[in-house]
């Protein structure tokens, strides 16, 4: 179900919500206490990203999975500035385990075929070389002087670890 | 000590309180403009003049300096005008020769703004205390006898424990209530918070055994009329509505219903289904008697019918049945007239009355309790569907300013946890339905709430912060709701099925008039006000009265069960005594100047002055017990005939003159 949100300004107008939403979340390991959240903002209060970033607002993305507003939760950049520091999931009083939920939230979204460019590009690097970047003539050189063995720099593996756990398909948006 | 001289010897006490009273008023400016009133002899300031030092140093002045008048400038005379006043009988002195001077409620707290301003106003009411203490005379207390039996008015859940609880004490207790059966609100009730016990699964011993108490008389279809008398000695005018049954021969067969050919709505299911003219409200009630509903009687209304006599087998059918008012003597009274919900027809937004599909949260109770009109399933009284989607909209009559409409400043305390069981229950039989509840705070204080609203959001249902402005009625009879929800600054504009408002619990019907009958005060909020907010929870302004349960304030069961033992315990310690002393503040009325002409007789609230026939002609004649001192006959009497003991005119001229003087 869609959440027909519509944005007049600041006014956001919502007439359809699903409430599948919030126990699909609970079933996703890490997202089983979402539903007890009653909204304290201790999360967002000591976020360290919030800090940087107004615009993210933890206890604000619970609440919109709480109503179901499905899409705006998975298709937006937010779950993805989580940086997992788990300030917020340390001092929860209801124990939601945010940063568990945020995990949750991911998964969901790439399964949803939301991959946020930033991850796409991680890995699609991680599928090329193994590792996020690329080892190039000049790391080997350099290895080699102070005599440390050569490091391929592709890494056919990955792919069949791709292969294997369906990461592939997820990032050629098959879904799962 | 000569209370008669010609020049009084005066005393005068100011107090501190602390910084209560000194914190504004200039305390010992106060003191020495007192020490120069005419007849004082001794000025004194005290830290606290109601301690052990405070009360010692009184008790010196008396003794040493042969004090004759004690004035005492401190707190309301509420407080301690009795500890002053026992300072005076351990020195011998009679107690009605004390005077206290209001400095703190009524100066220092009030015009805290303004040091210089209250300590004037301090200083002229020392001075005009000062003045009337010069003519106190000395007073001697009556004694009044004490009736052991107690009269708890309403049967509710805080009248039925008040009483089980006294009669467990060997009291002889009057139950009256004002409906057919006892069991009040609770027994409407499917389950309770936050356990889910089933309500009248836990209500319906307590009735039995309130029926099988030897010491408890059950007073239903009962009012109370008119009472009389002082603590320890009430004269109860209860008015018996006449049941048309017999109670001691009526079974509960229920042959009588069944023949009954008037149906009519039934109030106990809030008006969801029928019942008959002769009835029983629910099958434990108790008395477990039927009763005739006269108004709805055919027999009674049209003359001829008579059906259910002639199908009683006991013949406990009675047509010939009258009102009657008994009197019942009793020494205390405990009043625990419950609530009434509020009418949310007064908030035309939300529809009730209007859309068939909102409901309140007590017509939710009928609909899911098995005893109700849908047999405990879900479904709405539009069109007996089951409801998907269901909405409850709190604070509907509580925490609202508005007032003229009947609702409340106050939080109503119980409606929170109401909508957090009734949610948890819709959860219960229909998991997949969606539940919403639009509220202001979510307030659950008390053991076992939190985590019962944690469950809840745990099964799904979801808490919105938002109040919302109203509910629009759709094609098919759902509901459309727009709502902020402050916790995502998104508007929701949502639909429903069935559509819960939770009403406030307001003071009960007939409570003005019941006050007015009991002289008992009010709170602002229309509730019958305590003793003291803190200190004096069961009692109330009225010795010998005691207040249970919501009549009070709003509260749930636990809290009304706690009063009604609170209340029992004061009524039964106030039974428990010997005697009762009374302060003579009555009037004294000169038979030679009274003309016989009725007005203070019909002005006396209390019916406590009688104009009698002597061979002198007609004379006003007070009636001493009745009495409460309250002095309109002695400000009414034309020919200055009726003197108020304590209160005379010269005391009272003279206190008003020395206020008026300029300082």
């Amino acid at each position: 179900m869609e959440s027909n949100a519509c944005a007049e300004k600041d006014r956001v107008v919502v007439t359809v919500l699903d409430p599948k939403f919030k126990y699909e979340i609970a079933k996703e390991p890490g997202g089983e206490n979402i539903k007890y959240c009653f909204q304290c903002g201790t999360c967002t209060s000591g976020c360290p990203v919030a800090e940087l970033d107004s615009k993210y607002n933890p206890r604000r993305i619970i609440r919109m999975a709480i109503l179901g507003m499905r899409e705006r939760v998975l298709s937006g950049d937010f779950i993805w500035l989580c940086s997992t520091c788990y300030t917020c999931y340390e001092r929860c009083p209801q124990d939601v385990r945010i940063t568990e939920v945020m995990n949750a939230l991911k998964n969901m979204a790439v399964r949803a075929g939301y991959i946020h460019p930033a991850f796409r590009a991680q890995a699609e690097l991680i599928a090329g070389h193994g590792r996020l970047y690329e080892v190039d003539e000049f790391t080997n050189e350099k290895r080699a002087e102070v005599g440390l063995p050569a490091l391929p720099s592709s890494a056919p593996e990955v792919a069949e670890i791709y292969g294997v756990t369906g990461l592939d398909s997820l990032l050629s948006g098959k879904g799962a | 000590m000569q209370a008669s001289c010609a020049q009084p010897r005066m005393g005068v006490y100011v107090c501190h309180c602390g910084l209560n009273i000194a914190g504004v008023v200039d305390v010992e400016a106060v003191r020495d403009s007192a020490r120069a009133l005419e007849g004082v002899v001794v000025a004194r300031d005290n830290k606290y003049t109601c301690s052990e030092v405070g009360q010692k140093t009184i008790a010196d002045d008396i003794r040493d300096l042969g004090l004759d008048r004690v004035v005492i400038a401190s707190c309301s005379p509420r407080l301690h005008e009795k500890t002053f006043r026992g300072v005076l009988e351990k020195c011998g002195m009679n107690p009605f020769l004390l005077e206290m001077a209001n400095i703190r409620e009524q100066c220092s707290w009030v015009h805290s703004g303004d040091s210089a301003a209250a300590t004037e106003k301090a200083k002229a009411l020392v001075r005009s205390a000062v003045a009337r203490a010069r003519l106190l005379s000395p007073l001697s207390r009556s004694e009044g006898r004490v009736v052991p039996k107690v009269m708890v008015v309403g049967g509710g859940v805080a009248g039925i424990s008040a009483a089980l609880y006294l009669g467990n004490m060997g009291i002889k207790t009057y139950l009256v209530e004002r409906e057919p059966s006892i069991g009040g609100h609770m027994a409407m009730l499917d389950k309770t918070f936050p356990t889910l016990d089933c309500s009248l699964c836990i209500l319906s011993p307590k009735m039995v055994e309130v029926a099988e108490n030897e010491n408890i008389q059950v007073l239903s279809y009962s009012e109370v009329e008119k009472v009389e008398g002082q603590v320890g000695d009430f004269r109860v005018q209860v008015r018996r509505r006449a049941r048309y049954v017999d109670e001691a021969k009526c079974v509960g067969c229920g042959d009588c219903a069944a023949k009954c050919p008037v149906r009519v709505p039934d109030e106990f299911n809030r008006n969801m289904g029928e019942r008959k003219a002769i009835y029983i409200p629910f099958p434990q009630a108790i008395p477990p008697a039927y009763a005739i509903d006269a108004e709805h009687c055919r027999y009674l209304t049209q003359g001829k019918c008579r059906v259910c006599e002639k199908v009683c087998e006991r013949g406990a059918v009675v047509f010939d049945q009258t009102d009657r008012v008994e009197t019942v003597e009793v020494g205390a009274i405990v009043v625990a007239t419950g609530f009434r919900p509020y009418d949310a027809s007064k908030k035309p937004q939300y529809g009730y009355g209007r859309y068939p599909n909102v409901i309140t949260s007590l017509d939710f109770e009928r609909i899911i309790c098995a005893d109700g009109p849908t047999h405990g399933k879900l479904k709405r009284p539009g069109d007996q569907a089951t409801p998907g989607r269901i909405a409850f909209i709190q604070c509907v009559g509580s925490r609202d300013e508005h007032g003229h409409d009947g609702a409340g400043a106050y939080c109503s305390r119980v409606c929170c946890m109401i909508t957090a069981k009734q949610a948890f229950m819709v959860k219960e039989k229909h998991p997949d339905s969606e539940v919403y509840v639009y509220y202001t705070d979510m307030r659950t204080a008390g053991k076992g709430f939190e985590e019962f609203y944690q469950r809840g959001r745990g099964e799904g249902i979801v808490f919105v912060r938002g109040k919302p402005g109203e509910v629009r009625e759709e094609e098919g009879g759902s509901l459309r709701i727009t709502s902020e929800d402050a916790d995502s600054g998104c508007i929701l504009d949502l639909s429903f099925d069935m559509v819960v408002l939770a009403v406030g619990l307001t003071p009960p019907e007939g409570l003005v008039d019941l006050a007015q009958r009991l002289n008992l005060s009010r709170s602002a909020d229309g509730f019958l006000m305590e003793g003291h907010p803190k200190l004096r929870p069961f009692e109330t302004s009225i010795d010998g009265i005691y207040l249970a349960g919501c009549v009070q304030f709003p509260k749930d069961i636990p809290d009304s069960v706690a009063q009604a033992g609170g209340a029992a315990a004061v009524a039964a310690a106030t039974c428990s005594r010997q005697k009762i002393e009374m302060d003579p503040l009555g009037p004294v009325i000169d038979e030679d100047l009274c003309i016989g002409c009725r007005l203070c007789e019909m002005l006396c609230p209390y019916g406590a002055i009688k104009v009698e026939k002597t061979d002198r002609g007609y004379k006003a004649r007070s009636i001493e017990v009745a009495c409460k001192g309250c002095g309109v006959c002695g400000a009414s009497c034309s020919a200055r005939a009726i003197t108020m003991k304590h209160y005379s005119n010269d005391q009272i001229v003279a206190q008003t003159r020395a206020l008026l003087e300029v300082s």
